[in-house]
């Protein structure tokens, strides 16, 4: 095979994937997202009154699910979906049969690359879920799988074959994912900076995973995007997709599974009210003083060989170690586990554990 | 985040030359290197006289001052270890580094960029090794920590260390380049970022900058390859010097950034013949790794020079033994962190 032939196509997956958005207003987004996202399935989440008709327009393949469909189908285990919260998304992770899941927030629309061309965010997702990912080592021209791109002198050639993707984290031109303060201190600051780079968080490190531009490897590490309990009678609100990704990342390390960020973008058309926000993140912003140090010295058992395993391990942890700091905790603990008895019932016997993709390079 | 304004004069821009005609590549940076002091060192190795272009405030090491000045020594400032020297004798808080076949680089935008300026900003804004910023540098203009990062992280560190990268002919291994000749990165990504703690990275000595007050002794010239050459694929001495400073980074909080500025870098050597020599590097990086990936340093060791020597006891006990080749860099180390003592100088 030629070094330097031109590169295959991307697979469309249109079989393999489904596209999760929760919404509780309507999905008007679609419209410009016709082009790229015509061909898949949409699995719609409707938050908030299940009487109200959410329209989707013609065209596209889809299943909703309000709340009464969300508490018929999981029966009393519904109380781990979060209720007025986007987090409520994680239910049509949880109803999905697909391999691959993209999420994509409502008000979230096509950006443009610097050359002025529509940006195909999905396709993008594709091929970063597709190729490995490198998180042993450090490659200083980020993602070597790029076309035009490839490892630097000094990386070891028994690490050049990576490790299986499951997770691709996008990010976001314009109003850009600020918390509540910052957006409060820098209310008209825009991002527009097109950073043309997609790259492995390392193992071992943290990062603050947003929800807004994401997919993922369901048969990796579905079990693991949990998006916590949030929104209505909870205390926290705008955590969801951080809790997520903190479990996520640290099972990803301990399975030898790689996370990537940075391209592809979208154009974040809504800035949310930082006073609004502000109220929903302010345990938050408390909490996860203690929440970060908890993450980074988790550490699972190697008898924790599947996701649910490790995930009902951090329960376990969280439990002992984030009661004390606030009651919510025991309770998320609790959600925690029905979220994956709700997974495992859904989802039988062959989900527990997935054949990584071999590295396509 | 407020920014140190720092002087001209707290910087020195230290060249290695290993080629004697310097004329395109100080005129090249002239608009640049001209408010700055440059130390130009000499390879030994290089017969011819340097020719170099006036109007420069620059000194100038030869052969002849490197034995002066460090006396005997089995240390080996030859081919591109000959900047080490520079960082030697350097009195200046901030040393920026780059090959002598590299050139400014254009943006995005079709700007030439000013790659000093850059190393300085990031080296005088904080580093955050801890945790992950997804928007990157969060000190950059227009840029800023994302929700959910902890608010107990936001002061940072300081950056020790900032690697900067290439355009046209990238730092690819041999093999790499030999299997891809007109493989050339166009590709400029406007991004700098931490390297986050714990994480090993190649450093390229092509384009880089440090701390010399927070570093001091912990870039060295140490290993040396049996066929170390004059061009980059043929040497290892960065790759090695860069992991010991990443480790010592981490050990003393300090943190290393990677990505922009960018310089153009040259098409120069011939991958296919230097395949031949760089394979030796190929293969001990293949030790090398796992090695400092379990290494830590106690914590009595708290200056880069009681990491360096600690470092270099832990490669003789246990790289040394299976190639001499670490045995040697060992004790390299160790001379080099004397030499520093004897010669080195505080910051004036």
């Amino acid at each position: 095979m030629a070094a330097e032939s031109r590169p295959a196509p991307t697979p469309l997956l249109k079989d393999e994937l489904d596209i999760v958005i929760p919404t509780i207003r309507n999905l008007d987004f679609l419209e410009m997202w016709r082009p790229f996202f015509q061909p898949y399935h949409l699995i719609i989440v409707q938050d908030g009154d299940p009487n109200k008709t959410i329209k989707v327009p013609e065209g596209f393949d889809y299943e909703l699910y309000n709340r009464n469909d969300i508490n018929r189908i999981l029966g009393p285990k519904a109380s781990c979906i979060s209720f007025k919260d986007s987090a409520c998304r994680c239910f049509g992770y949880m109803v999905s049969k697909k391999k691959y899941i993209y999420t994509i927030d409502d008000d979230c629309f096509v950006a443009k690359d610097p050359s002025g061309k529509d940006i195909n965010a999905l396709e993008q997702h594709i091929k970063n879920l597709l190729c490995p990912s490198t998180p042993f080592f450090f490659n200083t021209l980020y993602d070597p799988y790029r076309d035009g791109a490839d490892f630097v002198r000094g990386y070891p050639f028994s690490l050049r074959d990576g490790a299986p993707t499951a997770v691709s984290h996008g990010l976001w031109l314009n109003i850009p994912d600020y918390d509540a303060p910052t957006q409060l201190v820098k209310p008209l600051e825009r991002n527009t900076r097109y950073v043309d780079a997609v790259m492995t968080i390392p193992k071992g490190t943290l990062f603050p995973m947003c929800g807004m531009n994401l997919g993922f490897n369901r048969e990796l590490i579905g079990p693991a995007m949990y998006f916590g309990l949030m929104g209505d009678g909870q205390p926290i609100g705008r955590y969801d997709d951080m809790w997520a990704g903190w479990c996520t990342k640290v099972i990803c390390d301990h399975l030898g599974l790689g996370v990537k960020t940075g391209l592809p973008y979208i154009w974040h058309s809504k800035a949310s009210n930082p006073f609004v926000n502000l109220r929903k993140e302010y345990k938050g912003i408390f909490w996860q003083e203690e929440l970060i140090p908890f993450f980074q010295q988790v550490t699972l058992p190697k008898d924790c060989t599947t996701v649910q395993k490790c995930y009902i391990e951090i329960s376990k942890q969280v439990k002992a170690k984030l009661g004390k700091v606030d009651d919510y905790f025991n309770k998320l603990a609790d959600a925690m586990v029905t979220w994956i008895e709700a997974w495992d019932e859904l989802n039988p016997a062959g989900a527990e554990s997935a054949l990584p993709n071999g590295p396509s390079k | 985040m407020s920014r140190a304004t720092i002087k001209d004069n707290e910087v020195d821009i230290v060249i290695g030359a290993l080629r004697s005609d310097l004329t395109s590549f100080l005129n090249g940076w002239r608009s640049v290197f001209s408010q700055f002091h440059l130390i130009i060192v000499k390879d030994p190795d290089l017969k011819e006289e340097l020719k170099i272009p006036d109007g420069f405030n620059l000194t100038v090491y030869t052969k002849t001052d490197i034995d002066q000045i460090v006396g005997s020594t089995a240390l080996s400032f030859s081919g591109y270890s000959c900047r080490y020297f520079g960082f030697l004798v350097s009195k200046r808080k901030y040393i920026i580094s780059i090959d002598d076949d590299c050139f400014p680089a254009k943006d995005n935008k079709g700007i030439f960029v000013d790659a000093m300026a850059q190393h300085i900003e990031n080296l005088t804004t904080p580093a955050t090794p801890f945790f992950f910023n997804t928007l990157y540098d969060p000190y950059r203009e227009g840029a800023d920590f994302v929700r959910g990062y902890p608010f107990s992280l936001r002061n940072g560190v300081d950056c020790a260390l900032s690697c900067g990268l290439w355009l046209n002919l990238a730092d690819l291994d041999a093999p790499t380049q030999a299997l891809k000749p007109g493989l050339r990165n166009n590709h400029y990504v406007d991004a700098v970022l931490t390297v986050p703690r714990t994480t090993l990275m190649p450093v390229s000595g092509i384009n880089i900058a440090f701390d010399r007050e927070a570093l001091g002794p912990a870039l060295f010239p140490a290993l040396k390859l049996a066929g170390e050459g004059k061009v980059r694929w043929e040497t290892m001495e960065d790759i090695w010097c860069g992991m010991c400073v990443k480790v010592v980074c981490d050990h003393l909080g300090l943190g290393v950034k990677s990505g922009i500025p960018y310089v153009w870098r040259k098409d120069r050597g011939n991958a296919v013949e230097s395949l031949k020599k760089e394979w030796e590097g190929v293969k001990l990086m293949e030790e090398i790794v796992p090695f400092f990936q379990s290494l830590s340093l106690s914590r009595t060791a708290a200056t880069a020079e009681e990491c360096v020597v600690e470092m270099a006891t832990t490669v003789k006990q246990h790289l040394g033994t299976a190639h001499p080749v670490f045995g040697r860099a060992a004790d390299s180390m160790v001379e080099w962190v004397r030499v520093w003592k004897a010669v080195g100088s505080k910051s004036s």
